[in-house]
């Protein structure tokens, strides 16, 4: 097949017989330098996260940001509405009545955490994505099933197509595929 | 893959260390000073008093609760802290002895529905709204009271921590299924008996004042503060060098989880009184908060808000803190703090109205019943081992690891 030429190498994908092979051979990934590369799994993995050196999420300052922006555009909404816009007096109450305005700066702030939490963490892992290389290897439809893949990618600084095997194939994959961009 | 965990520290309290002995001559003192504030200015000696037997009793309490939802639950992240609150919840028998004081003082105390004049209509004292609290606020019916607390409480925590020990020394793991049948029946029974004591030693100071939350905020202060009282408990005993490496990070790292949750539970409670109150503005609810907020009775108001809230919260919402030793023993320290000062805040308005006047009887009190608390406590920590061993879960609870 001619067309294989022109296509360009997305990455190679190796699979694994079993969670513990998977784990140890990140391991060995993140010791022979790779960084662009990833796991995929039917389920979670207890310590894969480990194995893979993954540095810590920055998720959590993404959602403070937000809680900061809910509580601050909270007070800010109330006191141009009650003190500024349009004061009413309530039951003699202050306008800026700091204690009633509570329950909605707390709505607030959570309501933009929440939003700062679903769509940070869908930034961070680079969704929307409509497709992606693997989806093409029939193989790869094990992930949700059965199959536990490791792929580094053609993009990683150090990536030798052969050297990739070769460590591959060290790390006791069962089987090891080349990927191509569509 | 699985290996049993070892456990390389001795795990017995050591048998002749002086603390026992030094708590005691502590609170023998401080009491005995106390016994002089009684003699001398009787009403001030019994709300101090007040103030601090709230203060160590809701910490027995909370203990008892936190042994029981372990059990219920199954869990097995605290079974290695799990017997400390254990022996805190096995010696409410004896502090009942504590409550005495009070309930030979309570016509002095609760001066403003023990009075009899107030209940009849002919008195120029006659009070409307106490004499028709007169079925729940009399004294018999509140010593009947404090004698079913009591009795529940005695027991409950008696049961479990000899089922506990029981447990140790049989390795009979039939015992767990026993803990959770004591505790299923027993948090129900935990949660009227809590709520309606706090009404009775906190709320009917003030009978015309009720809040109909108030039993659960008198559970979220004693529950939030006793995990601060967790916190310093292990790190103390990991500085005489006990359970080093038995308690380990991950261990410490979920009482600070604990202590952050509870600290949002407990500024959820105590606003969500406060606002109602404040917004409905009726005059018999809202006074209680009005003298609460004048003069310099404020300043514990406000610093509730900051000290118990904020800054527990702020400071505890990153997880890398909620390991790190010294800011863990902080903010505990500080979180034990405002708990003492919110009670205080609770009683006193009503002996000096204008501002907060402390005086030597507060701290003789909290030092000699402090003293006798502890000194009960490490009394009945020293005859046992110091983690429940054989426990069915201990292995598990061992194996936690802390990771990023």
């Amino acid at each position: 097949m001619s067309t294989t030429e022109s296509k360009s190498l997305y990455g190679i994908l190796a699979e694994f017989k079993n969670p513990k092979a998977l784990v140890d051979a990140s391991e060995k990934v993140v010791e022979a330098g790779y960084d662009k590369f990833d796991t995929y799994t039917p389920y979670p993995i207890h310590g894969i996260d480990k194995a893979m050196k993954l540095p810590k999420s920055k998720l959590g300052y993404i959602v403070f940001g937000h809680a900061l922006l809910g509580f601050s555009g909270a007070i800010a909404m109330m006191y141009w509405m009650s003190v500024i816009d349009y004061p009413l007096n309530i039951s003699g109450k202050p306008f800026f009545n700091a204690p009633a305005w509570v329950p909605i700066t707390f709505e607030l702030t959570v309501l933009l955490s929440a939003f700062g939490a679903v769509f940070g963490m869908f930034f961070l892992n680079g969704l929307p994505r409509l497709n992606n290389p693997l989806f093409e290897v029939e193989r790869f439809k094990k992930a949700t099933d059965d199959g536990f893949f490791v792929c580094i990618e053609a993009k990683d600084s150090k990536f030798q197509e052969d050297l990739v095997r070769q460590l591959f194939e060290e790390a006791g994959a069962t089987h090891i595929e080349e990927v191509y961009e569509q | 893959m699985s290996h049993k965990p070892t456990i390389t520290d001795s795990l017995q309290f050591p048998a002749d260390s002086k603390i026992p002995r030094i708590l005691l001559i502590v609170g023998a003192v401080g009491l005995l000073a106390t016994a002089i504030g009684f003699a001398t200015d009787l009403e001030q000696s019994l709300y101090s008093y007040l103030v601090s037997f709230v203060f160590f009793t809701g910490i027995g309490l909370a203990s008892v609760f936190m042994v029981m939802f372990h059990h219920i639950t199954k869990s097995k992240w605290g079974v290695v802290v799990r017997r400390i609150p254990e022996v805190f919840g096995g010696n409410l028998k004896w502090w009942t002895l504590a409550f005495l004081p009070i309930l030979g003082g309570m016509t002095v105390l609760y001066h403003h529905w023990t009075d009899p004049t107030l209940f009849d209509p002919n008195s120029p004292n006659f009070d409307y709204i106490v004499a028709g609290k007169e079925a729940y606020l009399n004294v018999p019916f509140f010593i009947i009271r404090q004698i079913i607390y009591f009795a529940i409480w005695g027991y409950i925590g008696h049961k479990l921590y000899k089922a506990s020990i029981e447990l140790e020394k049989t390795g009979d793991w039939g015992i767990t299924s026993l803990m959770r049948k004591i505790s299923a029946p027993a948090i129900p029974l935990f949660g009227l008996s809590v709520a309606f004591a706090s009404f009775d030693w906190l709320m009917s100071l003030d009978p015309h004042w009720f809040s109909t939350m108030f039993g659960v905020y008198f559970f979220a202060i004693s529950f939030q503060s006793f995990w601060a009282i967790m916190i310093l408990m292990v790190f103390f005993l990991q500085s005489r060098g006990l359970l080093k490496n038995t308690i380990g990070q991950a261990h410490i790292y979920d009482l600070g989880a604990w202590l952050f949750a509870f600290t949002v539970f407990y500024a959820y409670i105590a606003f969500s009184q406060f606002l109602l109150i404040y917004y409905a503005n009726l005059p018999e609810e809202t006074l209680w908060y009005y003298h609460r907020l004048e003069g310099s009775w404020k300043f514990i108001a406000y610093g509730l808000l900051i000290f118990r809230f904020v800054l527990p919260f702020l400071v505890l919402l990153n997880r890398e803190q909620k390991h790190r030793p010294n800011v863990l023993k902080f903010v505990a320290v500080v979180v034990v703090v405002m708990h003492y000062l919110e009670i205080y805040w609770i009683a006193m308005p009503l002996l000096s109205e204008h501002g907060i006047h402390f005086t030597w009887i507060d701290l003789t009190s909290f030092i000699g019943l402090g003293g006798i608390f502890f000194w009960l406590f490490f009394k009945k920590f020293q005859e046992n081992s110091m983690i429940p061993e054989n426990d069915p879960k201990l292995d598990a609870c061992l194996e936690k690891t802390y990771h990023q």
